[in-house]
């Protein structure tokens, strides 16, 4: 597999003028080009009260004209070379991403050009920018997944206080107060020739290579001060918090900070056991597999140790998303609510609360067990190995590609899938639970639950108290279990967890 | 002579590379039938020791005519992963996670595809599990009853996004007979019901599961000679089926439908859905409405530069053109900054409408909607799993991968005079589904 990429001659390049850092990936057959433009910014970098300005700033850029060129024009120009571009803005990153067929890439670098040099930042642009900014963090994020509600109210609720607490959105107070002049002068202050890494991917030539780079050396010549070493409060116990609205079931998140990151060869070791534990999108992982395979809860369950972008629509882990402060989390997609059970199943008709409780228990009965007793040889091997060749289909496609090596840069590393695969080759069973050991634990973290007004109540007294939370099922699925499942159920209704604190919230509270 | 200008003013305007006749699918289709009819598609492609294996089955919600078994064909999905003698459900994940694979599923109106892209070096071992399971596949009742929960669970996550709901409520407004009417999820009552139907299960495995409806389609760092070998050896066996679908024919519609959605705390949002034609890669119905799209309702159209640029009262606007086997909706939507421009709203797309019937579209919105059709197409075809993915729906929609290009050629026979009569054709009122959401107690437009 190390051969795989062999036939992409891979050119890595460094320039210290300007601070800016170019990352090659050339590749004379392809028809396209792709260039990255990663600024080290993020929305750590908006201002307290103007929250999801970094996130505004870059869509007034990309959803905008050029000096030259309204928005309007902008598309005309573009539209029929199907050229594409767009942006990612995460905690500590801004990505502007072009991608172009090699029969378009003068006529539409000048575009790039005017757009990132020149951005006309026009006030029907920005008007028309930031209303749909606020509309999503006003209306969208609550109301059309409630998955990414929760996994958006986790974040939240993990760094209160902290430059990563707010969407990236921002807050529905924050994106209210952002001016055009903020969005103007937040361009100058943090989209700087100093802060850049410009990545480049394709069927390019040497001298157009060398434009991009004179070009982006006149981008605003500021020194940043980019905040770092975000520091999550401690967290003791288990604090969950629910956030009620009209729901048709339980979207649950939960997790707490671990100091580690794709910088540290331990990550490997820490990838095993998350992928052994919960791999994204996969039945193999422990979590699935006792929560949806053999007692069919829900639609999947999975476990991350750093962001995974976009969860419900990728099934391979997007690049352009590096942060230095990561978080270990469960995804428990949607459970049953007792309203729904008792429609469903007659003999489900006193219930008092669904499936969230149970669920809760038996996810964290798992990453106990892991963290007591570790992995064992057999299953230490089946994942390294699975890991080996999965991790090559993260970068299948130039931009991918190119994504991951710019992502390497950002923890100082060359190659990070390169790397991470000989760190896998040398991993010992003994690496992986000594750090199970040291980053997983069950007793302190946090939880939220986006669920049913219905719910709420009796599912936060259950969780407060503790009390034993039996799993519902229906007579035909209970009847066909095998014991090993029921005196697991068992087992499991009865795991206490080291609850300190349940909060009911309504959905116009969150995010505040 | 106009048609000749028509197909040359794109070359004149943005150096168009693509030529008049010439295949839009830049690879090699290797394409040879089993003796049992299993088809086997083989297009190597250059991504050094990764290969995709997609298995296309040509069945999808649409196949689902008896009443009470709505979301049957992705019910099964989800028992295809239950396991065989040979492989049980635990066995079969050791497996795949052994080839490290990205492996999965999913389920459409007209098809269900089985899909892993992995280690091309382990190809042979991704064939035998493949072929185990669609041979032999052997579920208890107790594990059909529980993965009903597990469907239950989907449609629990999908359902908290309103447009989920519209798009469930727009379909059962818009059609009476044709199975169309349902999403491929199913109807919740019919959701609920699944543990019921173990017996009607087995059936559908026995109907459709069957080399007939299948296409076996490998891309990326692979020989059509091993893929052929591959497949003889493991599909070989399978036999033949004999059930042939009969899909119940939807009588033509006879005024506006509407159907409405109460709900204030989401933006709202407009749905006008009109009957459209099925796939064809004869007919230039289907390419001509995707011409409409781009120059009447993209980034780069007037009613996009009014209604979103200028005068701000939409989020966005845009028209989806049809894809599949059987007649189905136009759709166009709207997203509302304010509920009450509503009626505005739809009177300015229904003007849009009725221009495209009566003027003819200016030439070079026409040669850059053209330009950027193909060269859209150029673009996206990169990664083994993209180039099948895209495959799997030419298969699923014809039987034949060669559909994409026969698809893209009919681009080069359509005149601005076509777009007109294609919209007059399919934008009658008498055709046409309103959907909305808002917080109005009712349908806010006529």
């Amino acid at each position: 597999m190390k051969n795989i990429f062999i036939i992409i001659l891979m050119v890595l390049f460094f320039s210290n003028a300007f601070s800016q850092e170019v990352v090659e990936l050339k590749m004379p057959k392809s028809d396209k080009v792709v260039v990255k433009l990663m600024f080290r910014n993020g929305s750590i970098c908006d201002p307290a009260g103007k929250e999801g300005l970094t996130r505004l700033t870059v869509s007034t850029i990309t959803s905008g004209g050029t000096k030259d060129l309204t928005y309007s024009q902008v598309q005309e120009k573009t539209y029929p070379m199907a050229a594409r571009y767009g942006s990612n803005v995460d905690k500590e990153v801004s990505i502007f991403t072009f991608e172009v067929h090699k029969d378009f890439l003068n006529s539409f670098y000048e575009i790039i050009k005017g757009l990132m040099l020149t951005p006309s930042f026009s006030q029907q642009d920005f008007d028309r920018v930031k209303s749909n900014q606020q509309n999503y963090v006003d209306q969208v994020i609550r109301s059309s997944s409630d998955e990414e509600y929760s996994k958006m109210a986790l974040e939240d609720f993990l760094f209160r206080g902290t430059r990563y607490q707010h969407m990236v959105m921002g807050k529905t107070e924050g994106v209210k107060s952002i001016t055009l002049d903020d969005v103007k002068e937040h361009y100058k202050t943090y989209f700087t020739k100093n802060n850049l890494t410009i990545g480049l991917a394709g069927n390019y030539t040497d001298e157009f290579k060398q434009t991009l780079i004179n070009d982006m050396k006149t981008l605003p010549d500021g020194n940043p001060v980019i905040a770092s070493n975000i520091v999550p409060e401690k967290i003791d116990g288990i604090n969950v918090e629910i956030i009620t609205k009209d729901a048709f079931g339980s979207a649950i998140f939960m997790g707490f900070p671990i100091d580690i990151t794709r910088s540290n060869d331990e990550f490997a070791a820490l990838m095993v056991a998350n992928s052994y534990l919960g791999e994204h999108r996969k039945s193999y992982g422990l979590l699935y597999d006792k929560i949806r395979t053999t007692r069919s809860m829900n639609y999947g369950d999975y476990s991350y140790i750093e962001w995974y972008d976009n969860g419900g629509g990728n099934m391979l882990p997007p690049p352009g998303v590096p942060r230095s402060s990561n978080y270990f989390s469960i995804w428990i997609r949607p459970v049953q609510i007792a309203k729904q059970l008792k429609q469903q199943y007659q003999e489900l008709s006193d219930v008092k609360i669904g499936h969230a409780h149970f669920a809760i228990r038996l996810a964290l009965r798992e990453v106990d067990k892991l963290v007591k007793q570790g992995m064992t040889e057999k299953d230490f091997s089946a994942t390294r190995e699975f890991l080996r060749s999965y991790i090559k289909l993260y970068v299948q496609s130039p931009s991918s590609r190119l994504g991951y090596l710019m992502d390497s840069r950002f923890y100082g590393r060359k190659d990070f899938v390169n790397e991470v695969d000989d760190l896998l080759a040398k991993l010992t069973l003994d690496d992986v639970n000594k750090a199970i050991k040291k980053y997983w634990q069950i007793d302190n973290m946090k939880i939220t639950i986006v669920t049913d007004n219905s719910e709420a109540e009796e599912l936060a007294k259950s969780l407060k108290e503790n009390t034993v939370s039996p799993m519902s099922y229906s007579n035909f699925v209970k009847s066909g279990l095998p014991k090993s499942v029921l005196e697991e159920d068992e087992e499991a209704a009865n795991f206490k967890l080291n609850i300190k604190n349940v909060a009911v919230i309504k959905t116009e509270a969150t995010f505040k | 002579m106009k048609k000749i200008l028509m197909i040359l003013l794109p070359l004149l305007i943005c150096g168009f590379t693509f030529m008049k006749g010439e295949k839009i699918f830049p690879y090699k289709i290797h394409q040879q039938k089993l003796q049992n009819g299993l088809n086997i598609v083989t297009v190597p492609f250059d991504s050094p020791g990764i290969a995709a294996l997609y298995i296309v089955v040509r069945v999808g919600s649409r196949n689902e005519i008896e009443e009470g078994v709505t979301g049957f064909a992705h019910f099964f999905e989800h028992m295809m992963f239950r396991g065989t003698d040979k492989y049980p459900k635990e066995r079969y994940d050791e497996v795949l996670k052994s080839i490290g694979a990205s492996a999965n599923a999913y389920t459409s109106i007209d098809q269900t595809v089985y899909h892993m892209v992995g280690n091309s070096a382990k190809l042979e071992l991704m064939f035998e599990v493949e072929g185990d399971r669609f041979q032999n596949l052997h579920y208890s009742e107790h594990d059909f009853k529980t993965e009903a929960g597990a469907v239950k669970g989907e449609y629990t996550k999908n359902i908290s996004n309103p447009s989920s709901q519209l798009y469930e409520d727009i379909r059962n407004t818009a059609y009476d007979k044709h199975t169309y009417k349902h999403t491929t999820m199913g109807f919740l009552k019919d959701i609920v019901d699944m543990p019921n139907q173990y017996a009607y299960s087995m059936k559908f495995f026995e109907r459709f599961y069957r080399p007939e409806y299948c296409t076996i389609l490998v891309t990326g760092d692979v020989t059509p000679e091993q893929v052929m070998k591959l497949s003889e050896k493991y599909f070989g066996n399978w036999k033949k089926g004999s059930y042939t679908v009969d899909i119940p024919v939807e009588p033509q519609q006879n005024g506006t439908r509407v159907t409405h959605i109460k709900n204030g705390e989401t933006p709202p949002v407009l749905s006008l859905n009109f009957k459209g034609p099925g796939y064809s890669d004869t007919d230039i119905d289907s390419p001509a409405l995707d011409l409409i799209s781009s120059i009447y309702f993209s980034n780069v159209s007037e009613i996009y530069n009014k209604l979103v640029v200028t005068e701000r009262k939409v989020r966005n606007v845009r028209l989806g053109t049809p894809f599949s086997r059987d007649p189905n909706l136009i759709t166009i939507s709207a997203t509302l900054k304010n509920k009450d421009d509503m009626q505005y709203v739809k009177d300015e797309i229904m003007k849009t409408l009725e221009k495209i019937k009566t003027t003819k579209a200016d030439g070079k919105k026409f040669a850059d909607a053209i330009s950027e059709t193909k060269y859209s197409f150029a673009m996206g075809n990169d990664t083994p799993g993209g180039i099948a993915g895209m495959l799997a729906y030419y298969i699923a929609l014809s039987g034949d991968p060669e559909s994409v290009n026969n698809y893209y050629s009919l681009y080069e026979k359509i005149t601005p005079d076509d777009l007109m009569n294609i919209a007059k054709k399919y934008f009658i009122e008498s055709a046409l589904t309103i959907g909305t959401i808002s917080a109005d107690d009712t349908c806010p437009v006529k």
